[in-house]
């Protein structure tokens, strides 16, 4: 038997109909207070791109019905006594974790540059090759330092507008050369979408970066636990 | 280069989320698909994204 994990809920189990990959049977494994929902694998078997997007549909489901922490895809136990056995050192910050996300979905922001010009070419007349590449790749370090500190002054103005809830809030910058932010937020699932809404004008105000807002997800970015 | 479009955006978004976030726990063991690292997958997933927008877009005009 192998179980191919997708979240984490309180017991007991919770009354759901879904199925998981493939359309393969959910098994619930249990103990102390905490269960996680696993599809029922056949080791055999090897994955495929698509059923990563099934992992998050199913995962979409199960936190539609319940309180649920999204595993990350690719957990996989041997049995059901493994998967309680990894359980069990972590109930008391599961359920702690679970309380942080009860009712709420994760929103992401993400701001691209709308222009990436590659740095100038300084011409240095009278310099040979050797200079010439120094100057280049100090102009090249400039101009990353300085799509930096822009970045940061983004990310920086989005979490001020994010007041209500910054402790929910998590951000990188200048994760990919096209991406400027990356931002997480957790919020009520019954404001998700207006707030989204509240979200795509507020990024709209960035003349430098063009700002893209997806979900609501499950709270794939807030389900760590320590 | 191609041009990183809003869906690539949403799509990277998610994708690093499957593959990066949620709960980890101890003991447990994180495998590949297909042959191919959890590590890059996420890029692929994209590329393989973009590619079919673009057959969509080819199809379409």
């Amino acid at each position: 038997m192998t179980l191919v994990a997708h979240a984490v809920a309180r017991a007991p189990r919770p009354a759901v109909e879904t199925r998981g990959l493939r359309d393969r049977p959910l098994v619930w494994s249990e103990i102390d207070g905490i269960g996680v929902w696993s599809t029922d694998w056949d080791s055999a078997m090897t994955f495929e791109t698509a059923d990563l997007m099934e992992h998050h549909r199913v995962v979409e489901r199960l936190c539609a019905a319940e309180t649920c922490l999204p595993m990350r895809f690719g957990t996989v136990f041997a049995s059901d006594e493994g998967a309680r056995a990894a359980l069990l050192p972590r109930t008391a910050e599961l359920r702690e974790a679970l309380e942080r996300v009860a009712g709420k979905s994760e929103l992401a922001v993400t701001l691209l540059w709308k222009e990436h010009p590659a740095p100038a070419r300084t011409p240095a007349e009278g310099f040979g090759p050797g200079t010439q590449f120094m100057k280049e790749r100090g102009a090249a370090y400039r101009a990353q330092e300085a799509e930096r500190a822009r970045a940061a002054e983004l990310a920086g103005s989005l979490i001020a507008e994010l007041a209500a809830e910054q402790p929910l809030v998590w951000h990188e910058t200048c994760t990919t050369p096209h991406v400027a932010v990356s931002l997480a937020v957790l919020t009520p699932s019954e404001r998700a979408l207006e707030r989204k809404r509240e979200l795509e004008a507020l990024v709209s105000r960035f003349v430098d970066v063009a700002g893209v807002v997806s979900g609501p997800w499950p709270p794939y970015s807030f389900a760590r636990v320590r | 280069m191609k041009e990183f479009t809003p869906a690539d955006a949403s799509l990277l978004e998610l994708v690093d989320r499957l593959l990066h976030k949620g709960v980890v726990l101890a003991g447990e063991a994180t495998i590949s698909v297909a042959g191919v690292d959890l590590i890059y997958l996420g890029l692929n997933v994209v590329l393989a994204a973009v590619e079919t927008l673009e057959r969509a877009e080819r199809r379409a005009s």
